[in-house]
């Protein structure tokens, strides 16, 4: 059989390929703990700090390491200006609250650390939000990680009860529909309700303007409002709209200052300690040129890539934690840090250092993000299972004129990211035709070292989508044609822009989930959720006696989708409503050019529409489509009735009946029964219906199938499927990918079903696993490189690949604590393997692992 | 008596139980409303955990009660 990974040879174009690993060294190294020596830290400097790291993984929505807690310190400063502040505009207490929790809450300087700043009192707390869902924190007060003292956090989140996006949302909604979507069976939770969020911040204005800059525009704009307030002759009409703008700009202002007093404070405490306490001269002057960079920056432009590398830090946790809560790392972070690297690297300017130097400030930034904690609702801390929380930065593409966006600072990223080997952040790389091989070869290094990242985006795909969305623009001022580059992913897998203006400032905007399987499920027994939650989950579409034919299943799922897919939208606009008059972002609209030049809130200005809402467990839906119409409607080999009590049995004295749900054609095989059904399923139904929805933006909502970790959480809560599945297994874990183990032809049969699917979606996530041997083989770039020109000529949208073996996963599960940097790839991120449950890790294990036949690389036309 | 066994097994209402679901080693919270919560007690031979949702964890116990709290790796 000519199996490369067991036989590790294969016959090809009249040559017989061996795939020894290219590195010699690598034989002498046991296949399962292969992970564990390709860790190679820059400094040892960094190699400390990736041993002390604080992570605050989640898993089953608790924290792994125990010392983790929720701190007080955010909310108590936060309770204490809007109690102070009231009878002010909205807008202006949410500055003095942001200003409350900067200007008094403690510092955190750690050991080592050259990149600082923290978002709680203590390097193993995160702060909470009882602005926004006030059932998430009473969720942690009951936790074993509750904030301290317990007392004064039960009162402050009873203070905010009122006064929350929570209830202020609710109201306006049926409780039926809302306690449908708490459960995040068929759908998830509406924002106001879990808190969750993301955010793409415009770094770009920070960087190169300096926050003092944002100040004096503000001011400016202030002047030139008051003055056309007292021009005359009066014109009430115009005149009034200067008042709300007015106080934007001075809630600006407020949180502007707050954030240049916060970092300098910061700056003197490192100065303090250098002069003080330290004894060691070396990190004496280290700290005492951190105190200079604090003090300088984000007050200033940045100047170098130590400039950059502060104010980015800080402005990410402004937009990300304390301002407000926002999951993702999103920034196009090559194209952000070229100025700085060629002014410090190239140039030697400023900051002057060598292109390691640039290498270990990545290390030293990945392992900060690496111990961010996130106060994030439960759902979300079950649903990213072994993570932090998303955190995923874009490089690579192509740049405003078409050309390849590669330099140096991108591959000083991606080698920074081989060296160091953290789960978090994950990394985008937007391929185009256009990258240089020597990027790419940086890109093939992580994904062969197992990281599950950089997961790979087309290029040319997400830019003619942000130039599609632009056409939808309320103010008319979208992205243009140059601009519609300039995209990175949001989270895991939408695309949205990046720059000065036109961001994405909430997850109102597009995220959020709906499970297609779940609402199969329920469209097979009248809206009635039987498995899970025993009530009525959606609306009466009919008895299963009245569904006749296949359309008549498949319309009555249409309108169960059409039920969910509205609520979810409809949730996520009203929240948009309150975030706007309750939530404004003072800070997050300082930095953005459009919030500057019109005075308005950041969640209320919408210049780039970004729709999206993500669609999971669909392939589960779609094989059991195909199952039901192939053995109930065609072959007439059961009836509905049958399927019906096998499946109330979870297929227990049906096993004949199981075997044959379970062989029936399935998505991913190239087989045209299967995929006929599957792609107008996507295509008609999946993005069809959903596009019929226009959201606060003005555009159609697209969907955008992405698994993260819910695959797990959405098919615990889900008896057994007609695909052949049993109660309670994992749903499928991408957005097109095969249900796993079913993909049984091969990757390019899989690039082939794919790519099938073209209409009405905004991105789809495809996971894979390749066979390690191939990919360590001297082969393996070739083999790789050749797939990936294949996957961008069918017009696929996403790819990801686990380089992981079964052997070494096997021997993680027995061994844990042997296999810390054994990393994996969930679903849209990574994660330690072993900070997986055991039901997570058993699905990544069972996923099909590809090898390639010489059919398949016939088909990819390697050359080698 | 298979019916009678599986009622048993079944969540079921006791106001004021002993032995809520709330600290039975087989519940883990509700991903949202902190007053529900999921019993996850059911376990497939093949791995899978099918939950089943409880709408109030302090008034709902079953025979299978066991007081503790599971690791994380038993969970989803
Ligand atoms: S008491 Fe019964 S129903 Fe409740 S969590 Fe425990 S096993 Fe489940």
């Amino acid at each position: 059989m000519n199996d490369i990974a067991s036989a590790k040879v294969l016959e090809y174009k009249g040559k017989t390929l061996n795939f020894t690993p290219e590195d010699p060294a690598e034989a002498k190294i046991p296949s399962d703990e292969l992970h564990e020596h390709l860790q190679k830290p820059s400094t040892a400097r960094t190699k400390r700090l990736k041993e002390r790291c604080r992570w605050k993984h989640a898993s089953a929505g608790e924290f792994i390491e125990k010392s983790v807690t929720a701190g007080i310190e955010r909310m108590r400063y936060l309770t204490e200006a809007h109690k102070a502040s009231e009878g002010q505009p909205e807008v202006i207490r949410r500055a003095l609250g942001l200003a409350n929790v900067l200007n008094k809450s403690t510092l955190v300087l750690q050991e080592d650390e050259f990149i600082v700043g923290y978002h709680a009192e203590d390097p193993n707390m995160f702060p909470l939000y009882p602005e926004l869902s006030h059932m998430a924190v009473q969720d942690y007060l009951r936790s074993d990680y509750s904030p301290q003292p317990a007392d004064e956090a039960a009162a402050i989140n009873d203070y905010w009860k009122p006064h929350s996006l929570q209830s202020k949302c609710q109201p306006y909604f049926d409780p039926a529909d809302l306690g449908r979507m708490y459960q995040v069976s068929s759908m998830e939770a509406p924002p106001f309700a879990s808190g969750y969020n993301s955010i793409v911040p415009p770094y770009e204005t920070v960087l190169e303007d300096g926050l003092l800059a944002r100040i004096k525009l503000a001011e400016k704009h202030i002047a030139e409002a008051q003055a056309d307030m007292s021009t005359f002759p009066w014109n009430g009409t115009k005149g009034l709209d200067n008042i709300a703008k007015i106080d934007h700009w001075k809630a600006m202002v407020i949180a502007c200052k707050a954030v240049i007093s916060w970092a300098r404070r910061q700056g003197r405490l490192c100065r303090i300690v250098a002069e003080n306490f330290e004894t060691d001269p070396k990190r004496q002057a280290e700290l005492l040129e951190v105190a200079d960079i604090c003090h300088r920056v984000p007050a200033e432009p940045c100047k170098g890539l130590k400039d950059a590398m502060q104010a980015k830090f800080f402005t990410f946790l402004i937009c990300h934690a304390i301002e407000r809560y926002a999951s993702g790392y999103a920034q196009k972070e090559d194209t952000l840090l070229w100025p700085y690297y060629k002014a410090s690297v190239i140039d030697k300017k400023f900051q002057p250092m060598d292109h390691m130097g640039a290498v270990e400030l990545v290390e030293m930034e990945r392992l900060k993000i690496s111990e961010h904690g996130a106060g994030k609702s439960r759902a979300y801390r079950e649903i990213f299972p072994g993570s932090n929380d998303l955190f995923i930065l874009t490089v690579g593409g192509t740049n405003a004129k078409g050309e390849d966006a590669c330099n140096d600072m991108t591959d000083a990223i991606l080698e920074a990211t081989k060296r160091i080997r953290t789960a978090e952040p994950s990394i985008v790389f937007r391929y185009s035709k256009k990258s240089r091989e020597k990027t790419l070869r940086w890109v093939f290094e992580c994904i062969r070292d197992g990281l599950g990242y950089p997961s790979i985006k087309h290029d040319e795909i997400g830019t003619a989508q942000m130039k599609e969305y632009a056409k939808f623009s309320l103010n008319g001022n979208g992205a243009t044609d140059e601009e519609a580059h300039n995209w990175v992913n949001v989270l895991c897998m939408s695309p949205g822009l990046h720059g000065r203006r036109k961001t994405q400032k909430t997850r109102s905007e597009g995220g959020s989930s709906v499970f297609p399987a779940k609402v199969l499920e329920i469209t097979l027994n009248d809206g009635y959720d039987w498995s899970y939650a025993d009530m009525q989950l959606g609306p009466k579409t009919g008895e299963l006696s009245s569904l006749k034919t296949f359309e008549d299943i498949w319309e009555a799922f249409r309108k169960q989708y059409q039920y969910a897919i509205n609520l979810g939208i409809s949730t996520k606009d009203v929240s948009r409503y309150f975030e706007q008059r309750y939530l404004q972002l003072p800070f997050v609209s300082a930095i953005d050019d459009g919030c500057m030049e019109f005075g308005m809130d950041a969640c209320a200005l919408s210049e780039q529409p970004n729709a999206w809402h993500n669609e999971v467990s669909t392939v589960v839906a779609a094989n059991s489509l195909v199952a039901i119409k192939k053995l109930v409607f065609e072959e007439k080999k059961y009836t509905l009735e049958q399927l019906s009590q096998a499946l109330k049995a979870n297929w227990e004295g049906f096993e004949e009946m199981r075997v044959d749900f379970k062989r029936a054609p399935k998505w991913g095989n190239d087989d045209e029964y299967a995929d006929s059904i599957v792609s107008r399923f996507y295509e008609e139904v999946i993005g069809g219906e959903l596009r019929k929805i226009t959201n606060y933006s003005g555009a159609p909502v697209l969907p955008t199938g992405q698994a993260v970790g819910l695959y797990m959480e959405v098919g615990s809560r889900m008896g057994p499927t007609p695909d052949g599945r049993f109660g309670g297994e994992a749903a499928d874990d991408g957005g097109i990918s095969p249900y796993m183990g079913t993909d049984k032809k091969g990757p390019t049969a899989v690039l082939r079903s794919v790519s099938k699917v073209q209409k009405n979606q905004k991105a789809n996530l495809l996971n894979q696993r390749l066979s390690v041997p191939i990919m360590r083989s001297k082969h393996g770039f070739e083999i790789w490189n050749a797939y990936m020109k294949t996957w961008h000529e069918l017009n696929i949208d996403h790819v990801q690949f686990n380089v992981v073996s079964t052997d070494e996963m096997r021997a993680a599960q027995r061994e844990p604590e042997k296999h810390s940097d054994l990393i994996v790839r969930v679903s849209g991120y990574s994660a330690r393997f072993v900070d997986l449950p055991t039901y997570g890790q058993n699905t990544i294990i069972a996923r099909q692992e590809q090898d390639f036949s010489a059919s398949d690389l016939e088909f990819l036309n390697v050359e080698i | 008596m298979e019916a009678e066994k599986s009622l048993q097994n079944q969540p079921y209402t006791e106001v004021g139980t002993a032995k809520p679901c709330r600290i039975c080693k087989w519940q883990t919270p509700d991903p949202t409303d902190p007053h529900r919560g999921q019993c996850t007690a059911n376990r497939h031979a093949m791995g899978g955990v099918w939950k089943r949702w409880l709408r109030d964890v302090e008034n709902t116990t079953c025979s299978r009660h066991e007081e503790g709290k599971l690791s994380f790796r038993d969970h989803v």
